[in-house]
């Protein structure tokens, strides 16, 4: 560096203190701020009225700039908040023996481990099967098994309804049912290894299906005739959207218990089961693995409910 | 920002390796001891003045010529022009190489304009020489070796500043070159101890900035 | 071919190459999952340090799996340009990083080399750049293809709308269409993920769409999602398709469980040039996304970027309108959380574009994954700050659907905004002359869906 310009240097730092800022720019006269455009039910664009009766999809809902208005901000928070909430819920250790099932677990030590390892949540630890083997009933035609799968907070809420309404079917159906058992940290093809140790004709799992905005409270059913370990996609029935708003859950249990009988009578499931005969008894719900519309509520209000 | 360094374009350099003996006479040098000639053109005059003057402390040149254009380096009358043609003479072309290498670090490092506003509006050209060289001392009737605050800034500004820098410190005005000079600008040279020259440059930046702020007391 | 590196005077030894390349992956829950990612994270910089010595003929000699048992390893073999590969080959891992960040290796020049690239080599220089480097690459790329309008043109970030109905009632489609369509989306494609794969319904809502951009006269594409062979028997109940679908994987036997080959493409991409209703020259769509070969099985124990690295030398052979990741949609078992979806993100942009596709991405996550809302739209500032070609658009982008979060209507003039981008020339004027957009601001029927009819 150069005399001069270190000098220089020095000489700008101490007049720095000398230098005053611009003016400020005058305030310019302020707007009057946006409305609130998130259309309450009340005051609902035509259009979104309209799109209402055709879709769930948040539409009509206005802009704020490019971005939301604050209400549809919280709806939206709301709705994440709901289905995280029930994706990291657990299911209590004891929650199965309080409810008087058998409980069971897969290899999978904790929660995370739980999302990461779909294979170990597929296979029961060893206490677990051996508690099944000293307790489970064995050759049966029907093995219930209720789960959290992805969602404890559903496996929790409508889940003893459902279990119930499909055992007390199937019992109705004249078939004989397994010890109900309840496994935690459970995927669906953990169904398979269970029915396989009690030598079942047909595993059924209910668990908690993956959550949707705003919806952690779904139930899936999964059904394999002949489970062993190594069953694959192709060999299961599901239904889905098993809720209060979905197919109720003592609907579904009738209608899964139709669904077993089938399997029972054709030895089969899967790809192979032919449904033909049942769709007047399963309604839409089987078959098709796709959800049904699931009406958007309004999940945010200030103030208490009147 | 005030004080910002203009850093000077050094439009062209060239070196004449074996010059004509006319050619030599015409610009001032001595065919019996010079051959070789270094050339340079730059946008700012002043900052040349103390690099050629620079190029004198670190190789056996002589400055034989150095002369400002008219209404400086904004009114070239080519894009290689600038404001200030400067010439270097040697016995050979490996002295002029290394006069020519010193000026060309003087420029691109040390002497320079700055600016006096925010914009660059105004500049100010505060320099002081540690040591001066045989070109510049000769010019200043100095000794080589001396401290030197050679100052410039447009005509009011400098007209001020000058004031301000010959009451800030113990130094003395060898020479003063009122406006307008050849690219109208205004400049002085002071003398005096390194420290005095060094707040006499301070004191004339200081000023120039602050004309520049005030520029109408009533 | 040396496999060794030694770090404080540790020597780490690896078997193979693609060892090497499984290695030096950033951390990835699927190649934990697929047992493949290095123990510890000093092994994971060997390997990157041997890796960076690899050439690039040495990768084109150790494909992850093997000629013999993949057509996809004989499909990059046989296609690949000798021209362009001569021209760096004798580069190393390396110095082919070094030479795409040099300033002076342009756009133009990228997408002339990019013929003579393994989907490996790809995959290869990924593992040794940050995801700034991934960025800074990934924007000088440039890919512009054309079909009713034009993608990839620097300056422009389009998207995909993707007004998907969980029982495809195509009336629901069309108004999340139209809301789409009035925040300046859909210049990419209007693409429906239909929940029935009949041909009679996918050509039911192709018809419709087709309509729809008929009635407003949109400068852009339509496409139904389904499998390729229901695509095919659409096309022959004579329906209108801009765009043919299809997901695709990285070896021949993940794609058998997709049930696709090489032979049902050509096919596939032979009718729909002769059938598309698009102006074209490009008519093909693909998504890919890192982890779909392991989960059926097929990644021949490589690492999900390299294999997702293959998907692109497949997909390539098309010359494809759209090619898009759908990075996060797969579940933690393969991406965990938020910076690995970012990462995922990124890379799949950056070796989409370095083999030379219109690369978009499906900026998303599912519920059960660990990522916020606001990494997401992070990710979604950062893909369009690399050049990303486009991406998604859903009502909050929520897809009521497949039940996963993606890019909103919103997001996209918001990023555009922030980047100073625009839309497709062709469908920005459109925008302009609807009075949805103003200029680069929103216009007077900006968000107001009544503006289509």
């Amino acid at each position: 560096m150069s005399f001069t310009r270190t000098m220089v240097q020095d000489l700008r730092v101490r007049l720095a203190g000398a230098d005053p800022l611009p003016p400020p720019p005058p305030v310019p006269e302020i707007p009057l701020p946006p409305a609130r455009v998130f259309p309450s039910p009340k005051r609902r664009s035509p259009f979104a009225a309209a799109a209402a009766r055709h879709t769930t999809a948040l539409v009509g809902i206005g802009h704020v700039g490019t971005r939301y208005a604050t209400d549809v901000v919280l709806q939206f928070q709301a709705e994440l908040a709901v289905a995280h909430g029930a994706v990291h819920t657990e299911l209590p250790e004891d929650w199965a023996e309080k409810n008087g099932l058998l409980p069971l677990q897969s290899r999978v030590r904790e929660h995370r481990e739980f999302l990461l390892r779909p294979d170990l949540g597929r296979r029961l630890d060893e206490p677990s099967v051996a508690r099944l083997r000293e307790r489970g009933r064995k050759g049966v035609d029907i093995q219930p098994i209720l789960a959290d799968g992805l969602s404890a907070v559903a496996c929790m809420g409508a889940g003893r309804e459902l279990l119930d309404s499909f055992v007390k079917s199937c019992e109705a159906r004249g078939f004989s049912v397994g010890t109900p058992v309840c496994a935690r940290f459970a995927r669906v093809w953990l169904e398979d290894e269970i029915g396989e140790v009690v030598g079942a004709k047909v595993a059924a799992i209910l668990l908690g299906e993956r959550p949707g905005l705003g919806t952690g409270d779904g139930l899936s059913a999964y059904l394999v005739y002949d489970p062993k370990v190594g069953r694959t996609d192709g060999n299961r029935n599901m239904m889905s959207n098993i809720h209060a708003r979905g197919v109720p859950p003592e609907q579904a249990g009738k209608r899964l218990a139709a669904l077993a009988g089938a399997m029972l009578t054709q030895r089969t499931s899967g790809v192979p089961l032919d449904l033909a005969p049942l769709r007047g008894e399963l309604g839409d719900a089987v078959g098709g693995g796709y959800r049904a519309p699931d009406p958007r509520v309004r999940l945010v209000s200030v103030g208490e409910p009147k | 920002m005030i004080l910002d360094p203009i850093v000077p374009r050094i439009l062209s350099v060239r070196r004449i390796p074996g010059a004509d003996p006319a050619l030599l006479r015409a610009y001032g040098a001595d065919p019996e001891r010079h051959r070789a000639l270094g050339l340079i053109t730059c946008d700012q005059d002043d900052p040349t003045y103390v690099a050629l003057d620079e190029a004198t402390k670190h190789a056996a040149v002589d400055v034989v010529f150095a002369r400002s254009f008219y209404a400086g380096s904004g009114h070239a009358s080519g894009r290689l022009s600038g404001e200030i043609l400067g010439v270097l003479a040697g016995a050979d072309a490996d002295e002029v190489d290394e006069g020519l290498a010193a000026l060309v670090r003087c420029l691109e490092h040390d002497a320079c304009f700055y600016k006096a506003d925010d914009k660059g509006t105004i500049t100010v050209f505060p320099h002081v020489i540690a040591s001066l060289g045989r070109y510049l001392s000769a010019q200043a009737g100095l000794v080589a070796g001396q401290p030197m605050a050679y100052l410039v800034a447009p005509p009011m500004e400098a007209t001020v500043g000058l004031d301000a820098a010959l009451k800030a410190a113990d130094v003395r005005a060898v020479k003063v070159f009122p406006p307008p000079t050849e690219t109208n600008f205004a400049a002085a040279w002071l003398s005096g101890e390194l420290a005095a020259c060094q707040a006499a440059a301070e004191a004339f930046a200081a000023a120039v900035i602050e004309v520049g702020r005030v520029p109408r007391e009533r | 071919m040396n496999l060794s590196a030694t770090i404080r005077g540790v020597v780490y030894r690896f078997g193979s190459v693609k060892e090497v390349l499984a290695k030096a992956n950033p951390p990835k829950s699927g190649d934990d999952l697929a047992g493949v990612s290095a123990r510890e994270p000093v092994e994971r910089v060997a390997a990157r340090a041997v890796l960076a010595d690899l050439t690039l003929a040495e990768l084109r000699q150790h494909p992850v799996v093997p000629y013999e048992v993949d057509e996809l390893t004989r499909l990059v073999e046989h296609s690949l340009d000798a021209a362009a590969y001569d021209a760096v080959k004798h580069l190393s891992v390396g110095q082919f990083r070094e030479w795409l960040l040099d300033t002076r290796t342009d756009g133009p020049t990228m997408r002339a080399v990019a013929p003579g690239l393994t989907p490996e080599m790809a995959a290869a220089t990924c593992k040794l750049m940050s995801n700034m480097d991934l960025m800074v690459v990934g924007a000088k790329a440039q890919v512009v293809v054309r079909a009713n309008n034009t993608l990839g043109l620097p300056g422009r970030l389009s998207s995909r709308l993707q007004p998907n109905h969980p029982t495809d009632d195509v009336d629901g489609i069309l108004y999340s269409a139209r809301e789409g369509l009035s925040y300046g989306c859909g210049d990419a494609v209007i693409g429906v993920n239909p929940a029935t794969d009949t041909p009679e319904s996918t050509a039911q809502i192709l018809t419709r769409l087709h309509d729809l951009r008929v009635r407003n006269a949109i400068p852009t594409q339509h496409c139904v999602l389904s499998h390729v062979t229901v695509q095919m028997k659409a096309l022959d109940l004579g329906c209108p398709m801009d765009l043919m679908f299809q997901s695709l994987a990285g070896s021949e036997k993940a794609n058998k469980a997709f049930g696709i080959s090489v032979g049902l493409i050509d096919e596939a991409y032979d009718k729909m040039r002769r059938l598309t209703s698009n102006r074209g020259p490009n008519v093909m769509y693909f998504e890919t996304g890192q982890g779909s070969a392991l989960s059926s099985d097929a990644h021949h124990g490589a690492d999900q970027v390299t294999m997702e690295a293959r998907c692109y030398g497949f997909a390539r052979r098309y010359k494809p309108f759209l090619v898009n990741t759908v990075v996060g949609f797969i579940g933690p078992e393969y991406l965990e959380d938020g910076p690995q979806i970012t990462r995922a993100g990124l890379e799949d942009h950056f070796m989409g574009k370095l083999l030379g596709l219109p690369m978009g991405c499906d900026a998303c996550f599912t519920y059960h994954a660990r990522m916020s809302q606001d990494e997401l739209e992070t990710l979604k500032v950062l893909l369009g700050a690399a050049g990303c070609t486009y991406l998604m658009s859903l009502p909050v982008g929520d897809d009521i659907m497949l039940n996963y979060q993606s890019t909103s209507f919103h997001d996209i003039p918001s990023v555009r905004g922030l980047l100073g981008k625009r839309a497709a020339p062709e469908f920005d004027a459109w925008l302009c002359e609807r009075g949805i957009l103003d200029g680069d601001k929103p216009g007077e029927r900006f968000g107001d869906p009544t503006v289509l009819q």
